[in-house]
């Protein structure tokens, strides 16, 4: 359980990354745009002349500003969107118009709750916004992290759902958006309620803080971090930047509240001589670990990034790093380690919690427009002159932070082997993870028999001449159309057997006419091409000739179900690469079966997969084996190399841990052939069925050059 | 019932190689051999259930043996770990 949690949360990291790349360049933007567009900023450095409202500078420094701030200001739409793509499994423009229009239904049915409520005014202060032109409750990206979730999962739930004749046409694809619609307005009424509890919970804490002092800073720092990927953090933060809960003081005769209106108007005025540290204290810690420390963290995910990966995730972490050191905008790469490394978060509020607190202590008097990075250290501290604002303290600071942060950081990916960007396991290809998807609602999960829409298409594969002839495929309402390469190949009989209505050519096009039912045909075709199988879809039809008698071939084809039942198992190849007799293994143990009968694999590459459905039983300490028994009951040792027991877990690397639920085709183990091999291990597998005795027979089906999951054992009770 | 102690001295442990060799020496008695870590007991027959104890270098474990011939089994499969384990 505790995996599936974690195997989730990485997807939905991972998901994160497409609207994550887009922030820096909108960080930038945001960041110079509205620091030189601040009208308190052009006052203080006299810009006035060059910067003015109606001028050419000023409105492209506006442009950049409002650009930015659009992207920030959408970041839960972009997160709607971008995570319901990352998680979606196939399919995913479906998914990414889901999320928009459930967003959008979301917020307008708690807008709705809120004018019924009253309007805004009824509302707690500062927990509405507005968000596309609506008004709506504050939930920053968590509002579209929520979204996205949901929609991913009714997306996959529903993508290929089947509805009654009439209705057909609703049906798969098309049936996803009407679902999310219908449910997030649920959601959005439900919020409505749910919200403003979470919101007063967090104005509680506020109170907190303004009573204790030093550690009140401290915890203001930690619950500012902590709140924000939530984004809460405005609900918390505003009200000490913009109300009494910040401080009130009388400057050149007028009243001042909130904290950062406070430094504003020591700013303005001339008779500062030092700027209040009871305002700034809510503001200055952000520099040390915006300037330095989270940068110095990039450096350390950077370093802790396989080789082969550094130069991509360089430039992401790099960008990120660069957008936090300026403009102070942060989320672009928190986020990158957020959900992968919760724990690291957590380790970096409290470090954030206790730089507010020794700029407090140190009597730091810097502010900022609306973030720490070094434009507003430039302009609210240095150019101001240590003497009002101490910010020299603000560099020590930040230069131990650096050095901690990287250490920390450092320490905690490599021992921890947390999988920030650039150390995740392998994409499981596209390939081995749809077909082990396909495989797991089968029966006997190992067993092969084939799904009813898997013989559909594979008759319609075999119909269109074969994968290789197909050069594009779509639907319209009721028909597949399909661009081939030769049409001769073109078998309308095997078309019509498919269930085809009828089958129209026009040159290179052909069409064929399913009725409404056709997107989850194209949808079941294309989940099929992804598999091993569509390279020889004949085969699964039980006849590599396809023009054979159709009476024949279900014959066969019955033949072949029987032969998957209960009293068969069957167990796929664990490896790519060339199948040999166990007899043939150079080492005894193996090759006079005492470990029991099964067959052996010379790897092509350094990949083991699970070879059937089942659970793991347990992975060797030393990584180079693995025991799983099937969902059949077969106890199946994999064990990778001869000898490897002695390389001590060395070149091997697993992905699975005992207990754990896996379906054919997941990657069990990693190992570095070449590494094994230059110590001088021979990286021959063999596979053996551990209780044979409980068997009839154990056969091996397959020798010669093989494909992971290709046929290769077949068990009879 | 006729059992007997034994600390690993081999620096690998029981894996699959001697795992192997143990349940085929219990196959050939009749009577019926257990070996156990800690809390954990398997029957030594039962390969992946022995691997499973992840049996390594230090661990004591206790094998018994139940049935007409037990004596001989523990003879032998004593024999056996002081040889290799």
């Amino acid at each position: 359980m505790k995996d599936k949690i974690f195997g989730v949360l990485q997807r939905v990291g991972r998901s994160f990354m497409l609207p994550i790349a887009l922030l820096p360049v909108a960080g930038l933007l945001l960041g110079i745009g509205s620091s030189f567009t601040n009208p308190t900023t052009i006052e203080t450095y006299h810009l006035g002349k060059v910067i003015y409202e109606g001028g050419v500078l000023y409105t492209v420094l506006d442009i950049m500003s409002k650009t930015g701030s659009a992207v920030f200001d959408n970041l839960a739409l972009l997160f709607a969107m971008g995570v319901a793509i990352g998680m979606a499994k196939k399919e995913k423009e479906v998914a990414a118009l889901s999320g928009a229009i459930s967003y959008l239904v979301m917020n307008t049915a708690i807008s709705v709750m809120i004018d019924a409520k009253g309007g805004v005014e009824a509302m707690a202060a500062n927990s509405t916004t507005q968000v596309l032109g609506i008004t709506t409750l504050q939930m920053g990206v968590f509002g579209g992290i929520i979204v996205g979730l949901g929609v991913a999962a009714l997306h996959n739930r529903f993508y290929k759902v089947e509805l009654p004749q009439v209705l057909s046409f609703f049906g798969g694809t098309r049936f996803v958006p009407i679902v999310c619609t219908v449910a997030y307005l649920l959601v959005g009424i439900g919020m409505f309620f749910i919200w403003p509890v979470v919101q007063l919970g967090i104005s509680k804490l506020g109170a907190l803080v303004l009573s204790s002092g030093y550690a009140g800073t401290w915890i203001y720092g930690i619950l500012e971090r902590a709140l924000i990927p939530f984004g809460l953090h405005h609900v918390f933060y505003m009200p000490f930047w913009q109300t009494e809960l910040g401080g009130s003081m009388v400057i050149d005769g007028n009243t001042v509240t909130g904290a950062q209106n406070i430094f504003f108007a020591e700013l303005a005025s001339k008779s500062t001589d030092v700027f209040s540290v009871s305002a700034t204290r809510f503001m200055s810690g952000k520099f040390p670990f915006m300037i330095f420390g989270l940068p110095a963290a990039a450096l350390a995910m950077y370093r802790a990034a396989r080789p082969e990966k550094k130069k991509v995730v360089g430039s992401l972490l790099l960008s990120a790093a660069l957008t936090s050191m300026i403009t102070g905008i942060t989320e672009p790469l928190e986020f990158t380690f957020l959900f992968v490394a919760p724990a690291m978060y957590a380790v970096h509020c409290v470090l954030a919690g206790l730089s507010y607190m020794l700029m407090h202590i140190l009597n730091v008097g810097v502010g900022m427009t609306f973030s720490g990075g070094a434009i507003d250290l430039t302009l609210f501290g240095i150019l101001q002159g240590n003497a009002k604002t101490h910010w020299i303290w603000i560099v020590v600071v930040g230069l131990i932070y650096a050095v901690v942060y990287y250490f920390v950081f450092y320490f905690m990916i490599t021992k921890l082997n947390l999988m920030t960007p650039g150390r995740e396991a392998d994409d499981v290809e596209p390939k081995l993870y749809r077909r082990a998807d396909m495989q797991d609602k089968k029966q006997g999960a190992g067993a092969v028999a084939a799904k009813a829409e898997d013989i559909v298409s594979a008759l319609i594969l075999t119909g269109l001449g074969g994968k290789t002839n197909i050069s594009d495929l779509d639907c319209c309402a009721t028909r597949l159309r399909v661009t081939v390469a030769d049409s001769d190949k073109v078998d309308d009989k095997a078309l019509k057997e498919s269930g085809a209505s009828g089958v129209i050519h026009k040159g290179s096009g052909v069409q064929v006419i399913y009725g409404p039912k056709v997107s989850v045909i194209k949808s079941n075709l294309e989940d099929f091409l992804d598999t091993p199988y569509s390279d020889h879809p004949e085969e699964l039809l039980g006849g590599a000739d396809n023009t054979a008698d159709n009476s024949e071939k279900q014959a066969e084809r019955s033949e072949n179900a029987q032969n998957a039942s209960a009293e068969t198992e069957i167990i796929g190849a664990h490896m790519n690469g060339k199948a040999i007799k166990l007899s043939e293994v150079e080492d005894d143990v193996f090759s006079q079966e005492i470990l029991g009968k099964g067959a052996a694999i010379e790897p092509s590459e350094g990949k083991l997969y699970a070879p059937c459905g089942g659970k793991i039983d347990s992975v060797f300490d030393t990584k180079h084996a693995v025991n799983m028994v099937s969902a059949g009951g077969a106890e199946v040792l994999m064990h990778v190399g001869i000898d490897t027991v002695k390389l001590g877990g060395k070149y091997f690397e697993a992905h699975v841990s005992d207990g754990q639920e896996v379906k054919k085709g997941d990657l069990l183990l990693t190992f570095d052939i070449e590494q094994i091999k230059a110590a001088g291990y021979k990286v021959t597998t063999p596979m053996m069925i551990c209780n044979t005795d409980d068997y009839a027979a154990v056969e091996q089906l397959k020798e010669g050059e093989t494909a992971a999951g290709e046929n290769i054992i077949k068990i009879t009770k | 019932m006729k059992e007997f102690n034994y600390t690993i001295t081999d620096e690998i442990g029981i894996h699959a190689r001697p795992a192997g060799m143990l349940a085929k020496k219990a196959k050939a008695f009749e009577s019926s051999v257990t070996i156990a870590k800690g809390e954990k007991e398997a029957a030594l027959t039962k390969l992946m259930a022995v691997m499973a104890l992840g049996v390594k270098h230090g661990d004591t474990v206790t094998v018994k043996a139940e049935g007409a011939d037990e004596e001989a089994a523990i003879a032998e499969i004593k024999k056996f770990f002081e040889e290799n384990l």
